[in-house]
């Protein structure tokens, strides 16, 4: 049950996009469509899976005044192999994605989770972990992904939706557009966030 | 200094390990990688020569004659030679540009297509465009292309993108320079 908990955690409470504004450069970037914004938190979330695991395995190996290099050699390694495995399963995807794909090492969620939550918790629990907060950005880029996509090309996955007659609010296509967005989405979920709790206290 | 020895091994341990791993998954994924570039490269070679199933790299004749072409393949389909790719890099405004030109064996251009460049977005970029591509199609390599501001253009003429002359030219000599290497060892 725990395990479900903090996956929750990761997706809603302390999602890594809306609420703790980690990896904003990746969000802002490939958000252009959503299908990039998909594959790329789904890329995320293996690497921040297989570093959670790998972290947490040798936590009590490493020791505490050189765990940054060796964090970031795990996390490099790894992102190495999804980018080369993303070569050869999914090279439409590797190829639209281009550098933000070796870009995930520098990725702040990553090493944050590794530090907040790998380095302190279990295995089967750091895989929680990096599975809620991958899937939590994944989830955020999607929501960014297609609003950019259906506002500013008119389309969603590639599938056109409005016709010849539709013009795009090119805007939302180019990184002002994202900005703007992304501020909205916050703000909304801000304030929803803030009449939930405003119910709960007049209960 | 014993603290010193312990991190050293523990990061020279930690780093032998990855260093094995991405060396292992490296080499089991080199080669379909390399498939997929093959894959890649031939699918983009047959937007401009759709003829072709297949193509042969061939060694260019005399380089020195032909600073700006870089590749020259063959096309193939059923075992015929039906047309040939050259890729050429001539210098645009913001740099070099990567063109690629399909020709039949009569020298008719079946396609260019535009790939690297620096040239500005909105103007210099728009030379990649299909819209502005497609009018070198059905060119003929008996012609020495021009490129005109205003007007109609002829048969041996392309209307300059407007505010983009200098990358409208950049391609079209690109494409000059590939009809020159036709006429002087393919015909």
């Amino acid at each position: 049950m725990k395990f479900f908990k903090i996956v929750f955690n990761g997706l809603k409470t302390e999602n890594p996009t809306f609420v703790q504004l980690l990896g904003m450069c990746p969000t802002l970037a490939v958000t252009t469509s959503a299908i990039n914004g998909v594959g790329m938190g789904l890329a995320t979330t293996a690497v921040l899976i297989g570093t959670n695991m790998v972290i947490s395995a040798l936590k009590s190996i490493i020791p505490d005044k050189i765990r940054i290099p060796a964090y970031v050699v795990v996390i490099a390694t790894i992102v190495t192999i999804v980018g080369l495995m993303m070569k050869v399963y999914v090279p439409e995807l590797d190829k639209a994605l281009g550098l933000f794909i070796p870009l995930i090492v520098v990725n702040c969620i990553i090493l944050a989770r590794a530090e907040a939550f790998a380095s302190k918790n279990s295995v089967i629990h750091s895989m929680a972990d990096g599975l809620g907060n991958g899937l939590g950005f994944a989830a955020a880029l999607f929501l960014i992904g297609s609003i950019r996509e259906i506002l500013g090309a008119g389309s969603w996955f590639g599938m056109s939706l409005f016709g010849e007659a539709y013009q795009p609010a090119l805007i939302m296509i180019l990184p002002p557009g994202a900005f703007l967005l992304l501020g909205s989405l916050m703000a909304f979920f801000n304030f929803m966030g803030s009449k939930k709790s405003a119910k709960k206290e007049a209960k | 200094m014993k603290d010193i020895l312990r991190f050293g091994v523990i990061l020279f341990i930690i780093t032998a390990v990855a260093a094995a791993s991405l060396g292992y998954v490296n080499q089991i994924t080199k080669g379909p990688i390399e498939e997929q570039t093959i894959i890649a490269n031939n699918e983009a070679r047959r937007k401009i020569l759709p003829l072709a199933e297949s193509f042969n790299q061939l060694e260019i004749n005399v380089p020195e004659k032909y600073p700006i072409i870089t590749e020259a393949y063959e096309g193939i389909m059923n075992d015929n030679l039906v047309g040939y790719t050259l890729k050429t890099m001539p210098k645009g405004y913001g740099g070099i540009m990567e063109v690629t030109v399909g020709m039949d064996i009569e020298g008719n251009i079946t396609g260019v297509v535009v790939g690297n460049h620096n040239e500005t977005p909105g103007l210099g970029a728009k030379s990649k465009d299909p819209e502005f591509t497609n009018h070198y199609r059905g060119k003929r390599a008996d012609m020495d292309i021009l490129v005109i501001k205003s007007g109609n253009p002829k048969e041996n003429e392309v209307s300059a993108i407007s505010g983009a002359t200098v990358s409208s030219r950049a391609v079209t000599s690109g494409v000059n320079e590939a009809i020159r290497y036709f006429n002087e060892n393919f015909k």
